[in-house]
This record gives structure tokens, sequence and C-alpha cells, in this order.
């Protein structure tokens, strides 16, 4: 006979049995749609959104990204458990549904029986390890949250009831097995049980109980194994166990990008009365979709710079504050229970939303409040941000300075004023050099538009500005809420640049470049945009950088607006390789790296709560023993050279910009 | 009650002024321009009464050439109702005694309440307008206001030196010079932004106001000797403190 | 050339300032007369004319009667010049007194050259040279630009008068300044300690150099972080933004955020160690001293 499993043994295949089983079951699932279905009106509160474009792709996403586990695994033990706990389940999901496919239709309507056999070999030796080492995985997932209980992961009832639910399922279902196997296999085919080794051990151990225990006990953990799964189905949709529809959905419904694509609203349309959000139903209905897909494993708040130096900004909370309000009381004023501390201590590095295995938006939300503040209210981080922002409107930079002065930095090099249509038409440009506020301004940072100056001279690139006609790109200004402002500028920039017919744009800074590549685009821009340590890498590979390698140490700082929201890593290192670089790297780099203060226009603002951001970040660099830090960011710079005055450690560490490595090793002709 | 609030637009003061070709004032190109400071805390108390009373009708008003519309959307953004371009592309050389009648001759009939300017202007700095307007209107005047109550009427505190104060009360019709510390002037909203798009702004050419003669000549206008321009010294420290000393007699009046 | 000088006093006292305008009249060697609403009590010292209009009937601050005042002593002594000072009195008057003469009216004089009045433009950085037309003039002159040198002597005779009128404005009182936090923004001199300090334990030296000036604290943003001074001391972008006549930077490097919140001082003095810091670039003097030597020096030698 070959080995085989009869389904339904003992409890029978009789019509009472299917018919109670099949009743409950879909009673059950009828109640967990409508509870679904109650989730669904609360969604529909915000307003709607597409995100089906594009499906196929979309579903391709979710599949490899569910199957693969990969955002889960970024948080490598824990991340391990959940993803091997996650198959294993597959795998004893699949198991049962195979059992219902032969039981009710190929059985039923076919006679087919397909569990059997070498495949009914591999299927229960399948299934019997999965149990197995699904039930190691949850022991180790629940001691880590109840044992070590790991500071910031968050312990409510619900853990408590979904643990036993799972406990309960796994164990009851290799106790039927068993069982079974005791009144069965054990008795008649001892050579099939090592196909289900779980539970031979189980059937082992009940060898000497009678048949009459065995049949009844059987019938019993069966029809309880049947009532905690149908109890299982419940609980889903009410706790956080919805996550495995939510999560996958939200795969689904991904921001298709460009990453950290802000919306641009429409300033034409006279009919919006209201901008940003301050209550729920100003949010798209994806908004709070993310609160019902968000587990609290609070990764985005212990990756988040702000939370970690003091400030009171949870992305977790943030997300769980908006369900909370949607689900229990979508008429309170969001920005009064979240608080203007945490919305206002953003970065906008995406450390949250770069970690979220649900991946959930963090960002744009903070961002949505911040612009009903200074929209509606007139409110703004502090005053010294209303202070750059009326400065940027006035002169276009935030330091207040003379706009007329913006291209005086480059008096006496070898660069052209675009406006200078005389000087263009004789030697027309290979890239505009966009510079932005900071190196057109700041001491420090004109130094780094010089040295870009000068590398690209040397490699036979003639560089353009546009002088006193470029303006602040917008960028901390959009971030800090000011729409408006931010699309004044930006049309007007458009404007300009559109005046000459560049093929390309370089940028020295990740927020300009970011802001031109991705913001500009949704107002008409079209030009090529590169960050300077790309271009700077694609000349260095074609050996058009004339420069000396020369060795040293040193560890690298990565923007997270080159990192996070550009993808850009590789190729900075490549530069510092070719410099001669010895990188010793820092425990957060590349997307891991920690922001160093001065995204999301806080630039503007001064830092009052909780410790210095910028100075964590210097630590972190020291740590690493090496005597430079290499930055490729106005902010980053400003920041690290501020962050090592404050932390006192001028003597062991240096902060440069990675266009002054270059330069140091210019060949001099 | 009506209230008007007359504002001046100014470059900026970080600018680099280039004198112009007369040598009479500063080339205007490559300028970037604002509402003068103290107007703004003009048009910001004008809007907060307001807000106190209900009632009151804000006209801002501005003279000068066809840029300073960009100043009064401002101010209509910040609350004012309706604006008053009194166009003059010569304003900059036009003298305060000139400024302030094609103001008064626009004013004259309208029965404004109150009028509130600020005290002086940043790029010009005579501080005359304002007052010659009271005179010309025959209205009561306070300047250099650094706070302003409507109970039971009028009370305000100039600021004098020393960060004394003195407690004024005064009746309507009257105009009031602002000072900076009078309050802090709002952050137009973008909902007061759309709607001054609509509120009306009516401009008058100065052609068809009252105008003066000019009671001055402006003989020269110039850069200063910058008295140092970086001067670097370098010695030992007593020559140094001897140097710096009769540089701050010479260049400076605090020693 | 006559001139017409109008004194001030302020809580029943002669405010010194006054003697600037004496200063003034001598400097161009003109003849001078002086009006005031005042106290007999405390009478100037020059050799000359006051007339003298009882402050206790007429009021301390009066424009519409303190106007008439001045009007009737134009007409008995017909000056070519009224001088105001440039303060919040003389500023208010004039104005009033010009509109009714007719006469052009220059504000805040530093110079007289040539028979033109020079004025400052655009926070100082500029400078216009104004002639008037018409037959008289008014003016306000810059406190501290035309200080006498010399103790003030003489002995005024005073005519006394009484101006009619009546008032439009109630004076209610003085009000003492309340100590709301430092506002750098009204201090004339300003000496702030940067890093080059060096310790807390250095700040008395910078302390002291304002004290001797009569001038006040300021710190750049590091000083401020470090909690060497307090906050409400911090010049800067994220600190208080401010216009002294003289601003002293010690030890300060220059870094953009500070540059921008000072550079509108009247005269900067940087001292640093470094020929090359950025505030070098706005500074009118830059001494290339230890700033632990140089302000204990100069403080001893104010």
């Amino acid at each position: 006979m070959e080995i085989s499993r009869e389904i339904y043994w003992n409890v029978g295949n009789s019509l009472t049995t299917i018919a109670l089983m099949y009743f409950f079951t879909f009673l059950a699932m009828g109640y967990v749609v409508y509870l679904f279905y109650k989730r669904y009106k609360v969604y529909q509160l915000g307003k709607p959104l597409n995100r089906t474009d594009n499906l196929a792709e979309r579903i391709k996403f979710m599949l490899t990204n569910m199957a693969g586990q990969i955002k889960v695994r970024r948080r490598s033990r824990p991340g391990i458990a959940h993803s091997i706990f996650f198959w294993s389940f597959t795998i004893l999901f699949i198991g049962t549904f195979l059992v219902f496919v032969q039981a009710d239709i190929t059985d039923l309507f076919f006679d087919y029986v397909f569990l059997k056999g070498d495949f009914y070999k591999v299927y229960s030796f399948s299934l019997d390890i999965a149990g197995l080492v699904g039930i190691i995985m949850l022991g180790g997932l629940f001691i880590r949250r109840f044992v070590f209980k790991p500071k910031s992961l968050v312990t409510s009832k619900e853990d408590t009831i979904i643990h036993i639910l799972l406990f309960a399922i796994l164990i009851t279902g290799f106790l039927i097995e068993g069982v079974r196997m005791a009144a069965t296999e054990l008795k008649t085919n001892p050579e099939w049980m090592i196909f289900s080794p779980v539970g031979m051990v189980i059937a082992n151990m009940l060898s000497q109980v009678s048949d009459s225990v065995l049949l009844l006990s059987h019938k019993i953990i069966w029809w309880v194994h049947l009532f905690i799964v149908l109890a299982f189905f419940i609980v889903i949709p009410v706790t956080k166990l919805r996550h495995m529809f939510t999560i996958t959905a939200n795969y689904v419904f991904k921001d298709n990008g460009p990453t950290g694509k802000l919306v641009t609203l429409n300033m034409e349309d006279e009919t919006i009365e209201s901008f940003g959000v301050s209550k729920v139903t100003d949010f798209t209905w994806k908004d709070i979709f993310d609160a019902d897909a968000c587990i609290n494993c609070s990764r985005c708040q212990d990756v988040c710079p702000a939370n970690a130096t003091g400030k009171p900004l949870s992305p977790m909370s943030v997300i769980n504050r908006i369900g909370n309000a949607a689900f229990n009381d979508p008429n309170i004023n969001l920005i009064d229970d979240i608080g203007r501390d945490s919305i206002w201590s953003c970065t906008t590095c995406r450390a949250c939303e770069d970690i979220c295995p649900a991946n959930n938006e963090h960002v744009n939300k903070i961002i949505d409040f911040r612009r009903n503040l200074v929209l509606m209210e007139g409110e703004f981080a502090g005053d010294e941000v209303m202070q750059a922002m009326d400065n940027v409107e006035v002169n276009g930079n935030p330091m207040g300075l003379a706009m007329a002065s913006r291209g005086d930095w480059a008096i006496g090099l070898d660069v052209v004023i675009m406006s200078d249509t005389y000087e263009i038409v004789k030697n027309p440009v290979d890239v505009l050099y966009y510079v932005g506020c900071y190196a057109s301004f700041d001491a420090r940072n004109q130094k780094i538009a010089k040295n870009f100056v000068e590398i690209c001279n040397a490699s036979g690139i003639k560089v353009g500005i546009l002088g006193k006609e470029e303006k602040c790109c917008g960028e901390p200004i959009r971030k800090m809420g000011n729409e408006y402002l931010y699309q004044e500028l930006a049309k007007e920039n458009i404007e300009n640049l559109g005046k000459y017919n560049v093929l390309k744009i370089v940028t020295t800074c990740p927020h300009c470049f970011n802001t031109l590549n991705k913001d500009y685009r949704d107002l008409g821009f079209e030009t090529q945009v590169e960050h300077y340590t790309v271009f700077l890498d694609r000349l260095e590979k074609e050996n058009r950088i004339p420069m000396k390698e020369e060795a040293f140490d040193c560890t690298y700082h990565d923007s997270c607006y080159l990192v996070r929201h550009n993808d850009i890593d590789d190729q900075p290192r490549s530069l510092l390789n070719a410099a001669g670089a010895n990188i010793i790297e820092m425990d957060k780099s590349r997307k891991n790296t920690s922001c160093c203060g001065a995204g999301g226009g806080r630039i503007l603002a001064e830092e009052h709560l909780g410790t210095k951001i910028n100075i964590a970040r210097v630590n972190m660099a020291q740590e690493t023993g090496a005597p430079t830090l290499i930055s490729n960011c106005p902010f980053c710079l400003t920041m690290f050279e501020d962050g090592i005055k404050m932390a006192d450690c001028e003597d062991s560490l240096v902060v440069k910009d990675l266009s002054e490595i270059i330069v140091e090793r210019l060949k001099k002709s | 009650m009506k209230v008007l609030v007359c504002i001046k637009q100014v470059p900026d003061m970080e600018s680099k002024f280039k004198i112009n070709a007369n040598g009479t004032w500063f080339d205007e190109n490559d300028l970037a321009y604002r509402i003068n400071e103290y107007d703004e805390y003009a048009i910001e108390q004008a809007v907060q009464l307001k807000e106190q009373l209900n009632n009151v009708d804000i006209t801002v008003l501005s003279v000068g050439p066809a840029r300073v519309k960009e100043a009064l959307k401002k101010a209509l953004a910040m609350g004012c109702d309706d604006a008053v371009h009194i166009e003059d592309e010569q304003s900059s050389l036009k003298e305060p005694f000139q400024i302030a009648n094609f103001i008064s001759d626009f004013a004259k009939d309208k029965g404004f309440d109150i009028v509130f300017t600020g005290m002086q202007s940043q790029d010009r700095g005579s501080g005359q307008v304002g007052i010659i307007l009271s005179e010309l209107l025959n209205m009561s005047c306070v300047s250099t206001i650094a706070d302003f109550e409507y109970k039971d009427g009028i009370t305000v505190k100039r600021e004098l030196e020393g960060g004394l104060k003195s407690v004024i009360k005064v009746a309507t019709p009257v105009v009031l010079t602002c000072q900076l510390g009078l309050n802090t002037p709002r952050y137009p909203t973008l909902p007061n932004i759309m709607k001054a798009k609509k509120k009306e702004l009516l401009t008058i050419p100065s052609t068809e106001l009252f105008s003066v003669d000019s009671s001055y000549e402006i003989v020269n206008f110039y850069h200063p000797q910058k008295s140092g321009g970086s001067l670097i010294l370098e010695g030992t420290v007593s020559e140094l403190v001897d140097k710096l000393i009769g540089i701050l007699k010479e260049k400076t009046s605090v020693l | 050339m006559k001139l017409l000088l109008v004194g001030e006093y302020q809580e029943k006292k002669l405010l010194n300032v006054t003697y600037d305008l004496v200063g003034f009249a001598n400097k161009l060697g003109a003849e001078k007369v002086m009006v005031a609403s005042g106290y007999e009590s405390d009478l100037p010292k020059f050799d000359g004319k006051l007339y003298l209009a009882n402050a206790n009937d007429v009021g301390e601050y009066n424009p519409s009667v303190h106007k008439q005042m001045i009007l009737d002593v134009v007409e008995k002594e017909n000056p070519d010049v009224i001088v105001f000072i440039h303060s919040s009195f003389g500023w208010d008057l004039a104005p009033r007194v010009a509109t009714a003469l007719k006469a052009a009216q220059f504000t805040e004089v530093i110079d007289f050259k040539d028979g033109s009045f020079i004025v400052p433009s655009c926070n100082s950085k500029l400078r216009r040279e104004l002639k008037a037309k018409t037959n008289k003039t008014v003016i306000t002159i810059q406190a501290g630009a035309f200080s006498p040198l010399e103790e003030p002597i003489g002995s005024v005779s005073v005519e006394n008068i009484t101006p009619l009128g009546s008032s439009n404005v109630e004076f209610v009182s003085y009000e003492e300044a309340e100590a709301k936090g430092l506002d750098l923004t009204k201090a004339d001199i300003i000496v702030t300690a940067g890093r080059g300090v060096g310790k807390k334990d250095n700040i008395p030296i910078i302390q002291a150099l304002a004290t001797k000036l009569g001038g006040e604290l300021g710190a750049s943003r590091p000083v401020a972080d470090n909690e060497w001074v307090d906050h409400s001391h911090q010049v800067g972008t994220t600190g208080q933004t401010v216009s002294p006549k003289l601003y002293i930077a010690c030890g300060v490097s220059g870094a953009i955020q500070h540059l921008a919140g000072m550079k509108k001082s009247e005269f900067i003095v940087a001292i640093n160690t470094d020929k090359d810091a950025p505030i070098g670039e706005i500074a009118d003097v830059l001494i290339v001293a230890d700033v632990l030597q140089f302000v204990p020096a100069l403080t001893n030698k104010l």
C-alpha cells in the first residue's frame, strides 16, 4: 500500500462533519470580511489616490518582497526569525490548501488522490519540518519580546493573544498528527513514520495509550484546532495580524517614486480651501491605510536621528496617531495631537521609510502637517525660519545676502556667466554648474565651488553658472512646508535655466540635485541633472581627471539625500579610491547612514531640543579612528565643521569635502 | 473705522549699492526690493486692530514706480482691504514734503480715523513723511510708537532713548509712526495671498495729485571713504591698542 | 549764519545731548540762540540767549504747543537754520516746524561742507550732500557727531516765553525699561565673544571691555551653545540681528550666520589671530592679535 493519509480520518467525512466545518468556517470568514469592510470604510475617509497604475509591476514587486522578506531582513536576527517563521507558515498553509484541493475537488469530483506515494513523503516531511521550525522561530520571537524585552518594542495585550493563538495552532496541529499516527501508522506502517518526524516522536510517546482514548482525544483536538484557527482568523482584522493582508497590499500600493517625491500642490485651483493636513480627512486613503500596515516593530523609531537625540518625534507614533484618529475620532486636530515639536524635528532623512518592513510612508505626512502650519496658519519651526524664508523671498537665499553678489565667488575664475551671451557664443559651456546658496555665499563652502571649477578646468570641461540669476532651489523652503514660496522660486529658476540651452546641469549639493532632478519635473523642467560625484566619477573612469593618487585614511559619510533619496553610494567611494583613500567605514554607512541633522529644512532652524544630531554623527566618525571625515554636501560639511568644534575634537578629526581631496591631488601642469 | 497705512518699497539693505549716472541716488538695477521694515509694523498693527474691532476698513497706499504694486499685494495678503498705488517713476528723487502732499491730496476727503506708517524708511531715513502728513491733514500725530492699545480710545507708548518709554493718550483722527518692537509682522497665509489677488488696487498717477516744488538740491550722493576697508593692523599689543583707540576716536562717535 | 538750537529736557533734567547743539554751532562758527521747554532749576551752560518755556505748564512732550513755541522764537530771532538733535524728541518735532515754515528739512546731519549738509543713507552705507533752496532750513543732527570736546562753561541769559495753543495729545507718564531679556538691537556698542576666547573663564575679559565702553556683551553661536554666555546674548541669524555704532568681535571667525547678524554695524573691529578669518571681509579694522592679550590691554587704556 502506498504511503498516504486518510483525510478526515476519525472525524469522519460525513456531511455532518463537513457541513459543520464549512459552516463555522464560512461564518468566521464572513465575520472577518465584515471586520475588514468596516476598516475599509475608515480608509475611505481619506481622499482618493491612484496606486494601482502599472498593476503587473506592482504585483511582481509585492511577490518578490513578500516571498523574499527583503525589508524584514534588514534587521537580521529578528528578521531572519520572522522570515523563516513566515516561510514555515506559508508551507503549512499550502499543505492545508492541498488537503482542501484533494478533499473537496479532485477526490470528490474526479476520484483523484495525489497526497500519496513519493509526493506525500515530501509533502509530509516538509510540513513537519516547517511546523517544527515554525515553533522554534516563534519561540525565539517570543523570548525576544517577553524575556529580553528590547527597549523600543511595544508589547500589548494583543501580542500576548497572538502568541498564544499561534503556539496553540502549531502545537494542536502536531498533537493531531501525533495522536493520529499513534492510532494508525505506529501500529500498521511504522516505516512511514519517518516522513513525519515530529509526529513520530509524539506517537512514540503515546504508544501505551489505549485506542479509545486516542480516538476520542483526536476528535476533540481536531475540533479545538479548527476553532482556534477560526479564532485566529477573526482576530486578524482587529490586531496587527492584519499585516498579513495590509502589508501585502502596501507593497502593491507602493509609491512608485521617484523616492521622496512630494505632491506638487495646485496653487492655481481657487476651489481648494485648505492646504496641507490638519485632520484625518485631509489625508489620502493610503495615509490612513499605512496605520493598518504598521506592526509597531519600532524600527523606524530606532533609526530616526531626531528620536535618537531626544526629540519627541517618533515616526511610528505619527503613523499610529493618524490611525487612532481615523478609527476613533476623525475630527481631532492631528497637529495638536502629535505635537509641533515632533513635526518640526524631522530631517526628512527617510531612514524610517527605508527600514520599514511594511513599506510605510512617514515623511510626506509630516511635510503635509508642515504645509498646513505654514500655508494656513503662518506658523513656522521658529522665528529664525520665518526670517530665512523672508530672506529667500527678497534676496533668493536664506542668509539674506545681496542677490547681485551671488556669483561673486567666481570672479577671476575660468567660469562663464550664462547671461554673458558674447562669451557663451565664443566658448559654449559643457555643463551648467548650479551652485546653490551655501557654495555661493558661505566662505567654507565657496571653497567647494571653486574646487569644482578647478577640477573641471583641469579635465577640460567648460563650466557656466547663472550667477545672480540663480536663486535658492527652494528645497529647505519646501521641506519646511512653504509650498507657495517653493513654487515661486522653482518657476523663476526653471525660466532662467530655460533661457540657455544647456544639455546638462551639475550641482555640488545633493539637495539642489534632488530638487532639480525630481521636484522640478512636475513643473515642466526637463534638463538632465547630475550630482558632481557621479559626474566626476565618470570622468575619472575615462581617465580625464589628471589626478595623482596619494594614500590616506578616511571615513566617508553618505549624505541622506545622495544614498537614500538617490541610491548614490558607489560613485563617491570609487572617486575616493581613485584618489588613494583607505575608507574605514562607519557602522552606519550606505543605506544605513545616520543623518547630519540639517535635512528637512532644519539647516535653517535652531536645534533646541535634546542633544545635537551633528555631534552624534561626529562621534560615530571618531569611533572609526580615521583622521579625516569626508562628506559631499554643503549641509553635512557645515554641520560637521560645527559638530567637530562643539565636540572639541579638532585635534583628532578634520572634515573635508570630496572635492577638496581631488583638488589636493590634481597634477599641476 | 477707516484706517490708512502708508508704506514704502525699499531695496534690501544687504544689496551692494551703485551710484546712478546722475550721482543723485543709487542705481535701481540688480536690487532686491521689499516693504520698508518699519511700514511692516504699521501694516501689522492695522490688521491687528481690524481683528480686534471687526468693523475696520484698511486702505494701504504707496508712492512709487510700477514695482511697488508687489509691496501693495503683500500688504493686501497680510490683511489690508484695498490698495492705492500713487504711480510715480521718479519717486525716489522726490522729497518727503512732495510725497506727503501726494498722500494728503488723496486722503483729505476720505475721512481716515487712523493713519499708520513707519517712523522712517530704511533707504532715505528722513522720518518726515508721516509727521508732515499729519500737519497737512490737520491730524494729531505721535511718532515712534512701540506699543499700541485701543481701549476707551488710543493709548500708545513712544520709545525714547535708553529703553525709556512715554505713555501718551491721543484721540482720532491721528497719524501714528511705528517703531521696531511694536509687533511681529505676520507671514501671509496662502488663502490670504489668494484672496489678495482679488482685492482692489487703484492706480493714481502722481501727476493728478497736488504737487509742490522741491525745497533742496542734491549736490552729491556717494560712498563714504571706507574708514579701513578691512584695514589689517599688526604689531605689538600696545601699539595696536593705541592705533585702535585713535581710529575709534576719528571714525566713530563712541569715544 | 544764525542758528536756533532746540534744547531737550526730560524728567525735569536738561539732557546732556543738548550740548551737541552747542558743539555744532561752534564747529560752524555760527551765531546761536537756544529755545527749550524746561526748568530754571537746570539751565544749560553756554554764553548766549535761552528762550525758556516752563515745562511744568507746557509739558515735556507736547508737539503742537512746542511747535508754536519754536515758531514764536523763529519770528523773533529770524534764524537761518533751526537745529534739533536727532532724538525721539527732535525727529518728532522737526518736521512739524519745517512744514509750518515751508523750510527744507535734513535728517540726521553728520557734517556741514560748503553750505551743504551731509546726511547718511541706507544704514550709513552711503552719503547725501544736500543744499537747501528755501530761506530757512530745519535740521536734526546725529547725536555724537558734533559732541563738544570741552566741558560746558558759560551762562545763559534767560527770556521766559509762554506759547499759546492747545495740546492734541495727553502725556500720561514715563515708563522705565523692563529687564526683559537682553535686547541687543538697542545697544550702541556690542563687544562679542567668539570661540577664540578659549573658555568660559575668559568671558569676564570680554565683559570688562563691554562694560568699560558702556556697551553690551554679545556672543557667537558656539559660545552660546557651549553656554559660556547665556543665549540671550547671541548675535547671528539664529540669535539677534544687531546694528550698533561699534561692534567689536573678539575671536570670532566670521561664520556666515554670525556675519548676517551683525554686518549692518556701522563700524566693525575684529580681533583675531587669523589674518584670513572671514570676519576680516566685513570688518573695518582687523587687529591681528591674541584676544586674551589685546582686550585687557585695550580695556586698561580706555
